[in-house]
């Protein structure tokens, strides 16, 4: 199977498995002979927690898994929609069973839904879907700091459980209830104490630490024990720890890899756009890092073809680890694109790359610095030779993502031959 | 787009459970009490007079112990529950199993030991035909 392929099959995987987990449920369950309503709750009641254990089991954050799926991002987008989904259909079940108690006797339905009528097993059905209410609001809030955001992320988890253990409860010991539960506390326990409390992290240690432009640092850690099989263009979430005058804010975070080296010493740079990448600016040697991953599959084939590279800001560092780490195999052009200010603005590594690119026949270097607006992205890719050819990879903010994807397509590129590396992980 | 979907169902949610709940309290006491009183009868269940005073031996009971012939004695009463089975929520089994027999204590400790809801009493009473004739 080619890689293009088997890329392709990969992204299906989670859809899938979301798809069979609700088949399997909704099956197990299918009413046969019942009354409209209760037929509809039953079914909308099963989808929805098929959903929520696979929305939950598409939450765990584990390198080889990631992979398997597609990658870290796509895996985290299924998670949010089969998450809404099941929200949805949830919302459905208690009402749909009401409005079977309305058809039977209209004062049913609410008997149906009132909590004093019911005992402990509904009300935990209640507990749950109100959890499940209070986390998605919280999800959905655009001005909640990142860390009130994730404590109220895990009122989804209990939310989940809640509502699973009302299904076991309501229906008996049955193994397929009990396949679904031990699936969601196995996918809720891996990613607590593997992946949040960082039991499966790698330790590090920060070895060195250099101001790269304004607002960002470039820092270098050595493995204090196995290394991470690291390649350019991947991305390792790192959690900073306290050192002699330093006190890490301890949240796993996404940082672009920007050097490997044989001996497993990475390099990642920090640019300050949160409170916490702010206070990783101060980061002092000696700081012990715990680091999970490697993700992401960017830089992936960058051997096959003529490349086109653009990086924006930041967006340098994928680049940067593989000009690092290797001199290019196909005639390659990198544009890189930064916002320039008195201070100096967001140009990063400008004295290497020139170096690396006096070096190395095959690399074409653009700088392009602009003071305000968008960048002349169609001047610049106008200036590239046999653009249609090329295998186009970009890193930067999403506007300049925007910018660039219709220009290159007008120009020839096709959708299959543009990559790009984005981060969306709320 | 996502943000607005969450914020419509969940507000549209909780428009029906006030609307059920204020249907509720503001029917009319006499149409509530019609429209429980109605649907067994009208449905056709044995909840007559005639019947509700009639006992049962647990012999008989026993007679009547399929799917489509389901007696259970449950609390000193005789309840034909052939009707009721297709709806009831658990496994089919753990039902069956129970047909044809004294069923009190299942009824009282159904699942891991909670007793059924205070509904499922009054839907009980639905299916009633008889009194459990004591040995």
């Amino acid at each position: 199977m080619t890689g293009a392929r088997l890329a392709t099959a990969r992204r299906a995987l989670a859809p899938l498995a979301a798809l069979s987990i609700t088949v399997a449920g909704v099956g197990w369950a299918f009413p046969d002979g019942l009354t409209p309503w209760r037929s509809v709750g039953i079914v909308s009641g099963w989808a929805g927690t098929g959903l929520l254990v696979a929305s939950l089991l598409l939450m765990v954050r584990e390198a080889r898994l990631a992979r398997l799926l597609g990658g870290l991002e796509l895996s985290y987008r299924w998670h949010h929609r089969c998450g809404l989904l099941a929200y949805l259909l949830l919302l459905c079940h208690p009402l749909a069973l009401a409005l079977d108690g309305w058809a039977e006797a209209p004062p049913l339905a609410w008997q149906t839904l009132d909590p004093r009528a019911q005992s402990w097993p509904l009300w935990l059905g209640w507990g749950g879907l109100l959890l499940l209410m209070l986390g998605l609001t919280t999800t959905f809030a655009m001005q909640l700091p990142y860390r009130r955001w994730r404590s109220f992320h895990f009122v989804l988890g209990a939310g989940v459980v809640l509502g699973l253990t009302h299904v076991y409860v309501l229906l008996g010991n049955d193994r397929l209830l009990l396949t679904l539960l031990l699936l969601a506390m196995a996918a809720l326990g891996w990613r607590l104490l593997a992946s949040d409390l960082g039991l499966a992290a790698h330790p590090y240690r920060v070895t060195q630490v250099e101001a790269r432009a304004t607002g960002m640092i470039e820092a270098a850690l050595a493995p204090c024990a196995a290394a991470l099989a690291v390649s350019p263009g991947q991305f390792v979430l790192a959690a900073f720890g306290d050192g002699v005058h330093y006190r890490g804010c301890g949240e796993y975070h996404p940082f672009t890899v920007s050097g490997i080296d044989d001996q497993g010493r990475l390099r990642v740079s920090v640019k300050a756009l949160g409170p916490c990448s702010r206070r990783i600016q101060t980061i002092e040697p000696g700081v012990l890092v715990h680091l999970e991953g490697p993700f992401g599959s960017f830089l992936d084939e960058v051997h096959a073809a003529p490349q086109l590279w653009v990086a924006g800001g930041i967006g340098i560092t994928p680049f940067i680890a593989a000009l690092r780490a290797n001199r290019c195999r196909q005639p390659t052009t990198l544009i890189y694109l930064y916002r320039r200010d008195r201070h100096g603005g967001d140009a990063a590594f400008l004295d290497e790359l020139r170096l690396l690119a006096s070096q190395d026949r095959q690399l074409e270097l653009v700088i392009d610095a602009s003071d305000e607006g968008p960048p002349a992205v169609d001047r610049l890719l106008d200036e590239v030779s046999r653009l249609a050819e090329r295998q186009v990879q970009m890193c930067g903010p999403a506007a300049l993502l925007a910018a660039l994807t219709p220009a290159l397509r007008r120009r020839g590129v096709a959708d299959g031959a543009i990559h790009f590396e984005s981060f969306d992980f709320r | 787009m996502t943000r607005r979907l969450f914020i419509l169902a969940t507000l549209s949610f909780w428009l029906a459970v006030v609307g059920f709940a204020a249907s509720h309290w503001w029917l009319p006491a006499s149409v509530a009490e019609t429209a429980l009183a109605t649907p067994a009868s009208a449905a056709g269940a044995p909840t007559t007079a005639a019947t509700a005073d009639a006992s049962r031996s647990l012999a008989e009971v026993g007679r009547h112990r399929e799917a489509d012939d389901c007696w259970m004695a449950i609390n000193g009463e005789v309840y034909d529950l052939s009707r009721y089975l297709p709806e009831h929520p658990s496994d089919p089994e753990v039902i069956l199993a129970w047909c044809g027999r004294e069923a009190s204590q299942a009824y009282q400790t159904k699942g891991r030991g909670r007793p059924h809801s205070a509904r499922a009493d009054r839907l009980l009473a639905e299916y009633r035909i008889a009194r459990l004739q004591q040995p």
